[in-house]
């Protein structure tokens, strides 16, 4: 029986990993940019599942795979605006409205599934296809590291590439700095001249596009049809990883990449004869090491005390 | 603003005076139009399932056209919070002489709502209420509730039997140099164990080793909708060597047969005919055979059995290979991948276990 330090270093567990992590990433920074625009996403898991579900419905009667995606992306987009309207335009609190939305999102896909294919589980009667993988030639002959990359999905392609794109809009570009000041202190960018409402549309737009851009993984990359509900929780463990990674886009990829290795190890130590029900702990076990360490290490270097935002 | 407000509320509550007097008024008019017994199929969860759900759906359509029954469905979704309200609602509703519902987690729903509800009749599908009344639940001893039970394990054996038998004959092609197989449940509870158990003991009996059967739950937040996951865990078990996966996982198993297409492997379907199900030829192709539990079956029996007044309510029913309600799809594809001898080895294991010669053992 191979030990789990094998399994850890195998090209199928390396591999697992990153497949794992794309909708994390994704999602988590989805999550990051509009909380950062001082407007919490709750809804992302709604999105993600809008996303899915229009994907795979549009590739299928389309026989486009690019129109598919597009038009999950566009329909997220357009639930991280609706959510930004009624925070903004009515008031609303996002949490409450982020949770009518997730509802809303699971109770619409599954109705217009139902109505366009009288299928109520999903859409795996219609065939969508999926986004196309990326070989790489030259790399692919390398023994394990060709194993990994190779062959994956343009769309992890994709989440590993937002990390530094989330960086470099955060901290090199006009855009970032107002979205961060937005976020921080709405009233002072206001009175410098920041466009408030209009930075944080801008925010929430892009935070329910990359939350679609996870959820057309799921249905056309990860498997190649939409099922009721399949994001499975997804968005709140992205969410999660938000705020472990410390509301900074370094922090926030190496949290959700970390949530998706150890889902990963999960499932290659299941087969092993570990306890199922220890193994599917280890992602929360994980969460709460990792914010104890934090938490120490913060202590140690005497910031513990953080002053409340509104200081 | 005030003014609009109010305008709302008279809105609201003339829409809904408006849905109760139209969900009255058509359940008293069937009711009283048609003297059939009136059967309502409570579901806690949803259709579409491909194989538990809609099985017994099928089973209570059957009925419905062949014996003259009335059937209602209701759904209540996956949330798990309305399932109690949505349970006392239905049988709160005088529009159905029987009450149909099916899993582990309703028999303490069934069991406090028959003892209030005493002339109505209830069917409990895959698990059985606790009779005994002693756990707060079946205050009258559920003298009105039916239930029945599988023998999954049975099913289990049949397909370890086959998958060794399959393995040692290296009949599945491309997978020839494997010695492995491997069972994905939804999550580790008895009765998914049941399906384990099962599996484990063919595959024994076949002259496998037991270290070679490779078990993995699916778990999370949803065990029984999450192809992303049951794909990635088939992944790991192909790459791990099985020759062939079975799913135990509702919707999640439709990873597997993706799965399976991707790794050039095999797989078997669960509760249905999924080589029916399914669509894709590519996955066709890898479902060997689906092992059955013919929950449709058993509610249609049950239907038959109540009109000749034959049914057994105030007990439980198990059945399994012996009465048809467990066995496996013996159709065109199945024979032509596996070959002759290992299918008359197959047939006569299930006598064995029809006879009762051999004793599978059971999580239950």
């Amino acid at each position: 029986m191979s030990s789990g330090f094998d399994v850890v270093l195998s090209s199928a567990f390396l591999a697992a990993a990153l497949r794992v992590s794309t909708p994390y990433l994704l999602a988590a920074f989805g999550g990051l940019v509009a909380e950062r625009a001082g407007i919490s996403n709750i809804a992302l898991e709604g999105q993600m599942l809008a996303a899915a579900c229009t994907g795979a419905l549009v590739a299928g009667y389309s026989g486009s795979v690019a129109l598919g995606a597009l038009s999950g992306i566009t329909v997220a987009t357009l639930l991280g605006l609706l959510l930004a309207a009624l925070r903004l335009e009515l008031g609303a609190d996002a949490i409450i409205a982020g949770i009518g939305l997730n509802l809303l999102a699971s109770g619409a896909t599954a109705y217009a599934v139902y109505t366009l294919l009288g299928d109520k589980g999903g859409t795996s009667g219609l065939d969508s296809g999926t986004l196309p993988t990326v070989p790489l030639p030259g790399i692919e002959s390398i023994p394990v590291l060709g194993d990994v990359l190779s062959g994956q999905n343009l769309i992890t392609w994709l989440a590993f590439l937002t990390a530094p794109f989330v960086a470099w809009l955060f901290y090199r570009t006009t855009f970032g700095f107002h979205l961060r000041a937005v976020g921080e202190m709405p009233d002072a960018a206001a009175s410098v001249g920041i466009p408030v409402r209009r930075v944080q549309y801008a925010g929430l737009a892009l935070s329910g596009a990359l939350a679609g851009l996870a959820g057309v993984f799921l249905s056309m990359g990860y498997v190649s049809f939409f099922v009721r509900d399949m994001t499975a929780g997804r968005g709140f463990i992205a969410l999660a990883a938000v705020f472990l990674g410390g509301l900074r886009p370094w922090g926030v990829f190496l949290a959700a990449l970390g949530f998706g290795a150890a889902e990963a190890l999960a499932v290659q130590l299941g087969t092993l004869d570990v306890p199922p029900q220890l193994v599917s702990t280890i992602p929360y076990a994980m969460t709460l090491v990792a914010l104890a360490l934090y938490a120490w290490r913060r202590k140690r270097r005497g910031v513990g005390q953080v002053a409340p935002a509104s200081l | 603003m005030r003014k609009r407000k109010s305008a709302a509320a008279a809105l609201v509550a003339g829409m809904l005076v408006l849905v109760a007097c139209g969900a009255s008024d058509g359940d008293s008019g069937s009711a009283e139009a048609s003297g059939k017994p009136r059967v309502k199929l409570v579901i806690n969860g949803g259709l579409g399932d491909k194989s538990f759900f809609d099985s017994a759906h099928e089973g209570l359509k059957r009925a419905a056209k062949d014996l003259g029954y009335e059937l209602k469905v209701v759904e209540l979704g996956s949330d798990r919070t309305k399932w109690e309200p949505g349970f006392e609602d239905a049988a709160a509703a005088d529009d159905y002489d029987i009450l149909a519902a099916g899993t582990f987690d309703v028999t303490d729903y069934i069991g406090d709502l028959a003892p209030q509800y005493p002339d109505k009749k209830f069917w409990v599908f895959d698990a059985p209420v606790d009779y005994s009344g002693k756990n707060g639940t079946c205050s009258n001893k559920c003298e009105n509730v039916y239930s029945v039970t599988f023998k999954q394990n049975e099913g289990g054996y049949l397909a370890g039997f086959l998958a060794e038998k399959l393995i040692v004959a290296k009949s599945l092609k491309g997978a020839e140099s494997l010695k492995k197989a491997g069972v994905m449940g939804g999550v580790k509870i008895p009765l998914i164990e049941d399906f384990v158990v099962g599996f484990k003991s063919g595959f024994k009996a076949a002259g496998g080793k037991g270290s070679n059967v490779l078990v993995q739950y699916v778990g999370g937040d949803k065990p029984f909708g999450d192809p992303a996951k049951g794909k990635e865990i088939s992944n790991a078990m192909y790459g791990q060597g099985a020759a062939l996966v079975w799913p135990v996982a509702g919707l999640s198993g439709l990873g597997t047969f993706e799965s399976a297409v991707a790794a050039k492997r095999y797989a078997f379907g669960v509760d249905s005919d999924q080589y029916q199900t399914l669509t894709d030829p590519a996955q066709k192709d890898t479902v060997v055979t689906s092992i059955l539990k013919n929950v449709g079956n058993a509610l249609y029996k049950a239907a038959q059995d109540d009109q000749k007044g034959s049914l057994k309510y105030g007990a439980v029913e198990t059945v399994g290979l012996a009465e048809d309600a467990v066995g496996y799809v013996n159709d065109d594809h199945f024979k032509e991948l596996v070959p002759e001898k290992i299918r008359t080895e197959l047939e006569a294991a299930a006598d064995q276990v029809k006879s009762g010669s051999v004793k599978v053992p059971s999580a239950l």
